[in-house]
């Protein structure tokens, strides 16, 4: 029976070939989208789960308490000790220190100079919570031994080519020299934790003396297998705090947070050394796509039954006369659909061999088009395949197949009215989701055209950080400031600790004689920061251009946002006392407007240059440049660089492209939703398409008709286009303050955003009416310009 | 004797079936006058529908001369040919081919519609027309709801409205039972009586006897 059924199935695919086409050309759309988010969620959500002791692990996370809590992925070095003596299920805990607090680390092996990105000063306990699989040499034991290193396998390669790289040596940032004593095998790909290379973190002056203040440290604790371990774990926790730290001093709280959560939920949390954090809410968005984008793809099928449930409900009818029960006949449709969708599936699956590419270079990741074969995939391909032809079906399954024979061959009855009213019904709800689809890419795009081109208060174009943390010492610094100075094309010149868009040293300001504090941001700069980055001064002086060896006194420079926590006027506050950890002597020297030291997600906080050489090291190189050509300044730079810091790597940034790469996020969201936008758009076009083909048929006696009684061929295309132009404007009216609500939410996210306005549905109004008509005047022209005589033969 | 309506001249019709030529019309010599009432006869797939598309001029010719009130229409542009049609052929159909979505009222304004005529004027026509063929309690009906003769009457009160030279009806009483049908050929003949000439093809004898002239075909040949 089913065999007889698939035959007929598949006649009816061959005899209706637009129809057909259309069907399985949008549902494989439909279903290559969702192939590739499930994909990409299975990816992401597969990070760390290679480790044993996955469900056992947790980081602390930092909870400050003062203005403008955040929550942090690093803690004082002090903590780590402390977790496995006062908490009793907390079998073993440890820290781990991106060299320099985040910094790239220089490294010297052989004649080999380099820059490592993932050097790391950790515990040993590190790697027994993760398992690290030691592929020779010794393990964590040697790290419990200073000058000690051990190395990926692939890192080893790097350093040291094919050698063996054991008891090699090494040296760090000119500083330090390590013998390498073990090689581990390469983190996997999906893991959250990466190291390349990693030291003994007790050769740290911080761990050697652990201090609560300096949150620098992230740090792993493992519980026992205990299911109850985690009952008033924060009140252990702030019982730690309690006993080491006096409560005035407390300006924070610790929680754990689950390894499985770190990847995806970690996206809001600020200093962290670990990367490719996922983003749980663009996981969300995006299944919210493939889900819309799949419905619109069924909503397609769907119409074209509907559009052909006359003559379905005739074959229904004389089906029925001839003996078929009505099971008979909702399975006969639903084989029909399952056929449809399966073919649809395969087809599917092509595209999404295609489109991986692109799709890998939007959302930044790697999945392969060999991993779609998997057990997994197969399931999920089934639960798609029979949730889409339940769906989708489920119209001619389950409303036709109920007709009685006499009312299905009855010429006219409400089921012809019933149909087309759910058939406009459904384009509606396939074009308002196109419509939002739209309008979300136009608002996403003006929002990232705001951000790119507001005034941040700062000017980052033309200026160079060149970090110098690996420069041996002083004079060799010195003379790279001399060297960079005499360059013609540089115009101006400056060391910092950091600059906008880099994190710098987190203190707190406090209001006088009180002790209600603020976040600040500290940067140890020099005379010239404020003119390299175009600052406005708005009262006071820049930091002077000489200081003394030995002098106590510190000048300060506060930003607007300080300012006004102060209470003062910005001449009021020049040579006042400022309480900010910048030690005691410390008075404003001058006030600067606020600048988006951080991406515009964020309000402007307090921020202060200072010259408190204790506070902080000059990391960086700040460079304002004339030369409009890049690539020539920085080979001019390199060799400038080069010629004096023999034994360091030419490290360097500019400024304006680290700003942009704080949008990073949103750039991808831009290219996902326009990816989406257009898949949704050519699959409800398509289903348009094929409906306009089936109107036009449908009242191809009229229109015969008419042309025979004058109508012209204008009049004609007018006539079949009206309708279509009514149900767009219609689902206008629902989609436009949906996609309002929607994309104000997302623009939550920005402390500074643009105002949506009414040109953008403006634009997609035009845009989609446009589209609309394009696809249905091709039908509608095609049937206008047909002779009559052939629709009205009565044979 | 009546000025000339239009004449046909050795005017054939040929198509193409694969590699065969089939001529549906063959060398076709025919003048009609104004006023006269002509029944075209013959057994079915004769060519009647065929002549009276091609001399309504939704379908051409291939070969001869067709002049329609002096006007050469074989070597006139589409535009050109349905402006003259618009203006001077009304048409009735077997099958009636009203719209079922429009009432009878909505059905007879059609053609004025694309005439642009304008509205006061529109309804005063249909309104002379609804009133003449008995029909004004109708007007809201839709086809569906009307027996096949009143179905007719509307198709021929359409055909009517724009006040046409010719009337071409093909088959006008083919699927009407035989009271029906002579009420339609009286009302033809009314029509006739008035002026306006009318060409009708039909298989039956006693619908033929109400016109003046009988043509009759044979696999697209006058005999
Ligand atoms: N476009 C066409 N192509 C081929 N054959 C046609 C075409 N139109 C009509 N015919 C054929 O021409 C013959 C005449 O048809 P028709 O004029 O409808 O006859 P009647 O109206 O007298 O029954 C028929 O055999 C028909 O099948
Ligand atoms: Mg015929």
């Amino acid at each position: 029976m089913i065999k007889n059924y698939i035959k007929i199935a598949w006649r009816s695919l061959k005899t209706n070939r637009l129809f057909s086409a259309v069907n399985i050309l949008g549902l494989a759309l439909g279903l290559a989208t969702t192939l590739l988010l499930f994909l990409f969620i299975l990816h992401e959500r597969s990070f760390d789960s290679m480790y044993a002791k996955k469900d056992r692990i947790y980081r602390v996370l930092l909870h400050t308490t003062e203005e403008g809590i955040e929550t942090w992925a690093q803690v004082p070095s002090a903590l780590s000790p402390q977790l496995t003596e006062h908490i009793p299920s907390a079998q073993q805990s440890g820290r781990l220190l991106k060299n320099d607090y985040g910094g790239n680390a220089f490294i010297k092996a052989g004649d080999n100079i380099l820059t490592e990105s993932k050097l790391f000063w950790i515990d040993p306990s590190i790697l027994d919570m993760f398992d690290v699989n030691i592929l020779s040499g010794m393990g964590a034991k040697a790290l419990t031994k200073p000058n000690t290193i051990l190395l990926s396998k692939s890192t080893a390669k790097r350093y040291f080519g094919s050698e063996n790289p054991l008891g090699k040596t090494l040296t760090v940032d000119n500083r330090n020299t390590f013998e390498v004593k073990g090689i581990f095998e390469d983190f996997s790909e999906h893991s959250s934790l990466q190291f390349n290379a990693v030291v003994p973190i007790m050769m740290r002056q911080e761990a050697k003396h652990p201090s609560w203040g300096n949150a620098s440290f992230e740090t792993f604790v493992m519980l026992n297998s205990d299911t109850g371990n985690l009952n008033d774990i924060d009140q252990k926790l702030q019982n730690i705090i309690d006993s080491n730290v006096e409560k005035e001093q407390q300006w924070y709280t610790f929680s754990l947070q689950p390894l499985e959560q770190i990847h995806l939920q970690s996206s809001a949390y600020t200093d962290s050394y670990l990367e490719n954090y996922g983003d749980i809410s663009q996981i969300k968005n995006l299944t919210i796509l493939g889900i819309l984008i799949l419905i619109i793809a069924c909503i397609n099928y769907m119409n074209l039954i509907t559009a052909r449930s006359q003559k379905k409900a005739k074959d229904v009818g004389v089906n029925k006369t001839l003996g078929a029960s009505r099971t008979q006949l909702i399975l006969r449709f639903y084989v029909e659909t399952g056929l449809i969708t399966a073919i649809a599936m395969i087809l599917g699956g092509l595209f999404t061999i295609l489109i991986l590419p692109s799709f890998n270079n939007i959302v930044n990741r790697n999945l392969e088009a060999s991993s779609l074969f998997s057990l997994q995939i197969f399931v999920f391909l089934g639960f798609i395949w029979l949730v889409t032809t339940l769906i989708s079906g489920s119209y001619p399954a389950l409303y036709l197949s109920r007709f009685s024979p006499k009312d299905a061959l009855k010429p006219t009855s409400n089921k012809g009215i019933m149909a087309s009213f759910i058939r406009k019904g459904l384009v509606v709800v396939q074009f308002s989701a196109s419509v939002v689809l739209i309008v979300s890419v136009l608002v996403v795009r003006q929002q990232l055209e705001f951000v790119q081109n507001k005034n941040l208060g700062f000017n980052p174009e033309q200026v160079i950080a060149i970090s110098t943390t690996a420069v041996p010492d002083v004079a060799t610094n010195h003379a790279l400031v001399n060297a960079f100075k005499k360059l013609p094309n540089v115009s101006l010149i400056s060391r910092a600790q950091g600059y906008p868009t880099v994190s710098v040293s987190l203190n707190s300001i406090y209001k006088p004689n009180s002790d209600v504090g603020m976040s600040v941001n500290t940067n140890l700069a020099e005379h010239n920061i404020v003119d390299i980055l175009q600052l406005k001064l708005l009262a006071g002086q820049r930091l002077p251009s000489h200081k003394q060896d030995g002098d106590s006194l510190v000048e300060v420079l506060i930003n607007k946002t300080a300012l006004d926590f102060l209470g003062y006027t910005p001449e009021e506050a020049i040579g006042k006392k400022v309480e900010a950890n910048l030690g005691n002597n410390s008075y404003i020297y001058g006030v600067v407007d606020d600048f988006n030291f951080a991406s515009l997600h964020k309000p402007v906080g307090a921020y202060a240059f200072h010259n408190t050489v204790t506070k902080g090291n000059y990391n960086y190189l700040l460079v304002r440049f004339k030369n409009q050509n890049l690539a020539t300044t920085v080979s001019e730079f390199e060799r400038t660089f080069k010629s004096i810091a023999t034994t360091s790597a030419f490290q360097y940034a500019f400024v304006d492209k680290n700003v942009e790469h704080l949008y990073q996020k949103e750039q991808q969201m831009a290219k996902v939703s326009l990816l989406f936008s257009i898949l949704a758009i050519i699959v409800a076009c398509l289903g348009l398409f094929a409906l306009a083909a089936y109107m036009a048929e449908q009242r191809q006696k009229e229109i015969g008709v008419r042309k025979v009684f004058g109508a012209s061929v204008p009049k004609i295309v007018q006539l079949l286009s009206i309708d279509f132009m009514k149900l767009v404007l219609i689902s206008f009216a629902i989609s436009f303050p949906l996609a309002l609500y929607i994309m104000n939410q997302w623009l939550q996210d920005f402390a500074y955003r643009v105002t949506i306005s009414w040109k953008v549905f403006l634009i997609t109004g035009c845009l989609v009416l446009l589209i609309t008509f394009i696809t249905v005047s091709y039908q509608a022209i095609k049937a206008a310009i047909a002779n009559p005589i052939n629709s009205l033969r009565t044979e | 004797m009546k000025n000339k309506l239009l004449s046909l001249n050795i005017a054939s019709k040929t198509v193409n079936l694969g590699s065969h030529k089939i001529a549906l019309l063959d060398k076709i010599d025919l003048q009609v006058h104004e006023g006269e009432f002509i029944s075209l006869m013959g057994p079915s797939g004769s060519g009647k529908s065929t002549l009276l598309n091609c001399i309504g001029m939704l379908d051409r010719f291939t070969d001869g001369g067709y002049t329609f009130l002096g006007e050469p229409v074989h070597s006139m542009k589409e535009k050109n040919r349905s402006r003259l049609y618009k203006e001077y052929i009304g048409f009735v159909f077997q099958a009636y081919h009203l719209i079922d979505e429009l009432t009878v009222y909505e059905n007879i304004e059609t053609p004025l519609l694309y005439k642009n005529i304008k509205s006061s004027e529109r309804k005063a026509m249909v309104a002379d027309m609804l009133d003449r063929f008995n029909i004004v309690g109708k007007k809201d009906l839709f086809p569906m709801q009307l027996s096949g003769g009143q179905q007719q009457l509307v198709g021929i009160a359409r055909a009517l409205i724009g006040k046409p030279k010719l009337i071409l009806a093909d088959e006008p009483t083919g699927n009407l039972n035989s009271k029906q049908s002579d009420e339609i050929m009286e009302l033809f003949a009314q029509l006739n009586e008035e002026g306006v000439t009318i060409i009708q093809a039909t298989h039956s004898e006693s619908n033929a006897a109400y016109g003046s002239r009988i043509i009759n075909l044979l696999d697209g040949k006058i005999v």
